[in-house]
């Protein structure tokens, strides 16, 4: 097989303007060589040269780079988990796991950002893959309609637990800590949320669910703090793939939007 | 004695986010669960002057009782 690399990074290098190559341009670049958009990108960016979309990221090629190379996996797709995959796909990460048994119903249509009355009825990892593709064209997704299990979060660098249930959540735990990978846990409740990182050292959700039985009824929950919520926990998984760590590793984040009150908790 | 009492998330609706209680002597945090009728299965963590505690955990003059809710939505 003939190496088109040279080839492809020259076309880059002529099309790029002020180091940057748009979307269309790019895309072309993939058609003549017989390529995918992600590659043609993922050389781009080793090579400096930033995907136009990316721009006001305001990050650097190398940190855009590790971005496109990370794998986030997110466990469950409704309210926190559609908003995660939204923000992951938009600032830039190569590649989603997305964890769903669920398909779309009326009663997420007030807070799950990719629930339309015209997809009510189809699975929630399908639709959100569909979605995410015309935000990031280059993004790979990996969908597991059903319960999550190890694959869910194999490879993963970093897992989001957007699950609603309590058992399911200790039981995310559990695999992510003996597979070593940080677990950014989000609740939401009314107008409160709660916010950490899950490791082996501070066991963060054994904390916060150690007294429940697992037995949940469907909270209501206002969109703002779903929003609120999933921003910050997309925000971490951000910071923990760019490898400048996580501002709440020893306790947790209490949010009351009703009052605006925030308060960390070490645990 | 008088011991503070902090409540968290949704335990704040029609009661309160901070106040001082004055309550008897050898009084438990269980007790002040009940008293402000919050049901101890909604219960996920409480924390006595920053550290965790349990139901019968005693409190004492000028102590710090915070009760949080679970919180599971997604």
């Amino acid at each position: 097989m003939v190496d088109e690399t040279p080839a492809i990074l020259s076309l880059l290098k002529k099309q790029a303007e002020d180091r940057y190559i748009t979307l269309a341009a790019a895309q072309k670049i993939a058609l003549q060589n017989s390529t995918t958009l992600a590659s043609v990108e993922s050389l781009a960016l080793q090579h400096s040269i930033l995907p136009l979309r990316y721009k006001r990221n305001g990050l650097n090629s190398a940190e855009q780079l590790t971005l496109f190379k990370s794998t986030v996996a997110i466990i469950g797709c409704g309210g926190l988990g559609g908003r995660n995959a939204e923000i992951l796909s938009r600032i830039g990460v190569g590649h989603l796991i997305l964890t769903d048994p669920d398909i779309f119903s009326e009663s997420n249509l007030n807070r799950q950002m990719f629930c339309t009355a015209d997809n009510l009825g189809q699975e929630k990892v399908t639709v959100l893959e569909r979605e995410l593709q015309k935000i990031n064209p280059a993004l790979d997704t990996s969908l597991h309609c059903n319960h999550f299990d190890r694959s869910s979060i194999l490879r993963a660098d970093t897992v989001i637990d957007a699950l609603d249930s309590a058992e399911a959540r200790k039981e995310l735990a559990t695999l992510c800590q003996k597979e070593d990978i940080p677990l950014v846990h989000g609740a939401v409740n009314g107008w409160y949320g709660q916010l950490g990182v899950d490791n082996r050292t501070n066991s963060i959700i054994n904390t916060l669910y150690q007294r429940t039985d697992g037995k949940t009824t469907a909270p209501r929950v206002v969109p703002m703090t779903v929003a609120l919520i999933a921003t910050m926990q997309a925000t971490e998984a951000c910071k923990l793939l760019l490898g400048k760590g996580t501002t709440i590793d020893k306790g947790w984040l209490q949010c009351d939007l009703y009052n605006g009150d925030f308060e960390v908790i070490e645990a | 004695m008088q011991v503070q009492v902090k409540l968290f998330a949704f335990f704040r609706e029609g009661r309160f986010i901070k106040e001082d209680r004055e309550l008897p002597e050898g009084c438990t945090v269980g007790e002040v669960v009940d008293t402000l009728n919050i049901n101890r299965e909604e219960i996920g963590v409480l924390m006595l002057n920053s550290r965790h505690c349990q139901f019968d955990t005693v409190l004492h003059e000028g102590d710090i009782c915070a009760i949080f809710p679970v919180i599971g939505g997604g």
